[in-house]
């Protein structure tokens, strides 16, 4: 009976989640792409779109998404070209059930890139966009982000300004997250961060922290409200990993290397064990020939004495 | 030994050479009818693997989850019954046990045909068989599949060296004896027994070949069921994650092994009429030898599944209980209670350990050791590792279809056909040691007679 309950329960549950529907938070629904969809956008979200979403949603118009439960759907088709951009935005960023998140994994530009490129099959679209991000804090400036190591090389020093023609003042109060880049998609770099009444924040590196085969890594600092300080990103590279040089998994000799590269030891183990057996296997096979060289000699010479036959 | 030249061994050589050879026939009815049977059903089994050949192993019940299903379990228990070869002429034989001689052969033969059967298995689990020399061009030595080539093929030309050299001497005694039969048996025994004329050299020679043969058989045996059981074993399947599982399959493959000898030795007792020479006695000591291996497997199983069933690692938990309580829980259990604990129990009773009551336990206890592989093999990799949703029904219950079985009954009927030809064809028994172990026996009794009269 129990068990029946679970299985209903299981059943149901896909089918509550799709029926909820997927709603975005009001204040979110306008979000605005800060730049026009050209065929620029188009065709650096649609590489994007093909490393990131593809192995789920398909191509778009081919329907061929894969079967999950709830359903991803083809972006070419209604199920996604009704949401409002901001809508798509917001989806993508949150992620739900078997949807990543891809707030971490896609800078705010990345997305609109891809929305730019699926909005591509969607002849009926009409975009608007906001050029200028309203900087609610401080109206009218451009903010500077200045990324640097400290001197014990342990630390990403942020230091935000805020500069218009009339005044430079430090931003500060203001939500940060600094993510590195990784093999796979972007990684946050300690916790994220307020900067202070100077303007300044610090991220602690980690021990060990790999960098490239100089020590780079790729930062990138964006703000967690972006909606107040604008949706934007500081990518620098900055000497803070270690030195790191790729080692090739099979340039050694190794158990999961091809023959040539097989371990010595199972090489040799092998090869001797085979050859010593069959060397055996032959050497008992050389006894038929001399059993019947034996006979062949009795046979020609009959009665002859034993001695003479070694 | 004694002397080959001496009257009383020839006279008794005689007698075994006139009860062995009388089956070594292959012109009566009952031979042609059997054989036509086999051909007959094994070319309809082969007609289901052409279809299999032009369509792929899409005609098989395998799928994403379960690709090793029947042909896997089936080459398994295959290789493991093959095993009884090494049993009971090596292990027994090495150790000094005479009563071994007259079933040593048919051990042999046993071996011969399911190691041979075993590595043509392997093909009809592949799907592109055309790329079979890829194993030995791109074959790694890291890989336990190409140690399994090898050892496999490794003890079946040692398992026909056994049971060829010891069959010279015999041939040499047949060759003349061989009235009736087709002119092209004598010709070949002719050719086969190497100008072996019983002089003490040849004894000799053949005496030493044997011996290296029995000793390289028993690492080369061990070798080919511990890499079986590797193949299952090198992987973190919970199931097949389990580091007794070398031991575990050698003792299995010993029940197996003696109940295929056990069933076969009853057939060629009924069937060629060696009442004098298998006696109840071999099959009261092979009796007591399927009780103590069994004992051993059945010691290996509590290992095997108590173990992990105490700690109820999150897998082996799932594992486990579709084992125990699950899909697979009637089978599990009829083949552990059926298969091994009660015929421990049956073993156990003096008169259960005759020829029939023998017979009919090791029935069950080979058909079971068959279902046993079909538990190792399959269940494991009906769950998948990662939670994946809407998957076909069908790829998490396996089912095998016809063409799967009827290719799977191809290779029983194969190894029954190499066994028929081997054992019609040649003589089962060792005709010379038997005629010599029973001119010593008249050679004591006869001293005991003149000692008691002085
Ligand atoms: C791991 C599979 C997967 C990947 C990768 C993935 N999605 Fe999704 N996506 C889904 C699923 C499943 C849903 C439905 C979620 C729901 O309804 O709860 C979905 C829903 C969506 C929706 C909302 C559709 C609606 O009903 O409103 C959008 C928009 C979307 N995905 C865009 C993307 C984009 C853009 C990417 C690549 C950056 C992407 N997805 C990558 C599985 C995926």
């Amino acid at each position: 009976m129990n068990r029946l309950l679970i299985i209903l329960l299981l059943q149901l549950f896909p089918v509550i989640l799709m029926s909820q529907g997927w709603d975005t938070p009001a204040d979110k629904k306008g979000k605005l792409s800060p730049f026009k969809f050209t065929d620029e956008t188009r065709i650096v979200g649609e590489k994007l779109y093909l490393l990131n979403c593809k192995s789920c949603h398909g191509n778009p118009g081919k329907a061929n998404f894969i079967n999950l439960v709830p359903s991803p759907g083809d972006p070419a088709t209604d199920k996604i070209q009704h949401n409002s951009d901001g809508e798509i935005f917001y989806k993508v960023t949150t992620g739900r059930g078997p949807m990543p998140s891809f707030k971490n994994a896609l800078s705010s530009n990345d997305i609109w890139n891809i929305i730019s490129f699926l909005r591509s099959f969607n002849p009926k679209y009409i975009q608007a966009f906001q050029p200028e991000i309203k900087s609610a804090a401080y109206p009218g400036a451009t903010i500077n982000i200045s990324l640097l190591l400290n001197k014990k090389k342990d630390s990403v020093i942020v230091k935000l300004t805020a500069i218009s023609p009339k005044i430079i003042v430090p931003v500060i109060n203001a939500g940060i997250k600094l993510l590195a880049k990784r093999t796979f998609g972007m990684m946050p770099v300690d916790e994220d961060k307020t900067s202070d009444m100077k303007g300044f924040a610090a991220f602690k590196i980690p021990k060990g922290f790999r960098g490239d085969t100089a020590g780079n890594v790729y930062f990138s600092l964006r703000f967690t409200d972006e909606d107040k300080f604008g949706a934007f990103s500081k990518d620098t590279v900055i000497k803070a990993g270690e030195i790191t040089i790729p080692q090739s998994l099979v340039k050694d000799r190794a158990m999961w290397n091809n023959v040539r590269k097989a371990p010595i030891w199972i090489l040799l183990t092998f090869s001797l064990g085979v050859m010593s057996v069959w060397g055996f296997i032959f050497l008992v096979l050389f006894k038929l020939r001399d059993i019947y060289i034996v006979g062949e000699y009795l046979d020609k010479n009959p009665g002859k004495e034993e001695s003479e036959l070694k | 030994m004694t002397d080959h030249d001496n009257q009383q061994y020839k006279d008794r050589l005689e007698k075994v050479a006139s009860v062995v050879l009388r089956p070594v026939r292959i012109n009566n009815k009952g031979f042609i009818l059997w054989m036509g049977f086999l051909i007959v059903a094994f070319a309809a089994c082969l007609f289901a693997y052409s279809i299999q050949l032009r369509k792929g192993l899409i005609v098989t019940g395998l799928r994403d989850y379960t690709s090793w299903g029947m042909y896997i379990a089936n080459f398994v228990f295959f290789v493991a019954t093959s095993l009884v070869g090494m049993l009971i002429s090596c292990v027994l034989g090495l150790i000094g046990f005479k009563w071994v001689k007259p079933v040593a052969r048919i051990a042999e033969i046993i071996a011969i045909a399911f190691a041979a059967v075993a590595g043509l298995v392997i093909i009809s689990d592949m799907g592109r068989p055309d790329r079979l020399p890829y194993v030995f061009m791109f074959g790694r030595v890291q890989s336990p599949i190409l140690w399994d080539v090898t050892v496999v093929t490794t003890y079946f030309a040692l398992s026909l060296l056994l049971w060829f050299f010891p069959l010279i001497p015999d041939l040499a005694v047949a060759k003349n004896k061989l009235s009736g039969r087709p002119a092209f048996l004598a010709k070949a025994y002719e050719i086969l027994s190497f100008k072996w004329v019983h002089h003490e050299e040849q004894y000799r020679i053949l005496h030493i070949a044997v011996r290296i043969l029995l000793i390289l058989v028993v690492p080369t045996a061990f070798a080919i069921h511990t890499v079986t059981s590797w193949l299952f074993a090198f992987t973190p399947r919970a199931g097949w994650d389990s580091s007794i599982f070398g031991p575990y399959f050698i003792s299995g493959a010993f029940v197996s092994g003696t109940s295929a000898l056990l069933i076969a030795m009853y057939f060629f007792r009924k069937n060629y009429k060696f009442q004098d020479y298998l006696t109840d006695f071999h099959f009261e000591k092979l009796g007591r030898v399927l009780f103590l291996v069994s004992i051993v497997y059945l010691y290996f199983n509590l290992n095997e599944f108590l173990v992990p069933a105490y700690k109820m690692k999150k897998l082996d938990a799932i594992h486990l209980h579709e084992l125990f309580m699950g899909k697979y829980a009637l089978l599990f259990w009829s083949v552990q209670l059926g298969g091994l604990v009660i015929p421990i129990i049956i073993l156990l009773i003096r008169k259960m350990r005759k020829p029939l009551p023998l017979f009919i336990i090791s029935m069950f206890v080979f058909a079971a050791s068959w279902l046993k592989r079909f538990i190792i093999v399959v269940p494991p990799q009906a769950h998948p590792f990662l939670p994946v949703q809407n998957v076909p029904a069908e790829w998490h219950i396996y089912s095998p279809t016809l063409i799967e079985t009827a290719i799977t009954m191809a290779s029983l009927l194969l190894a029954l056909i190499i066994i028929t030809v081997l054992s019609k064809l040649f003589p089962v028994l060792p005709v010379c040691e038997l005629a010599e172990d029973e001119a010593i026996a008249d050679n004591e009794l006869l001293s005991g007679i003149e000692n008691n009269s002085k």
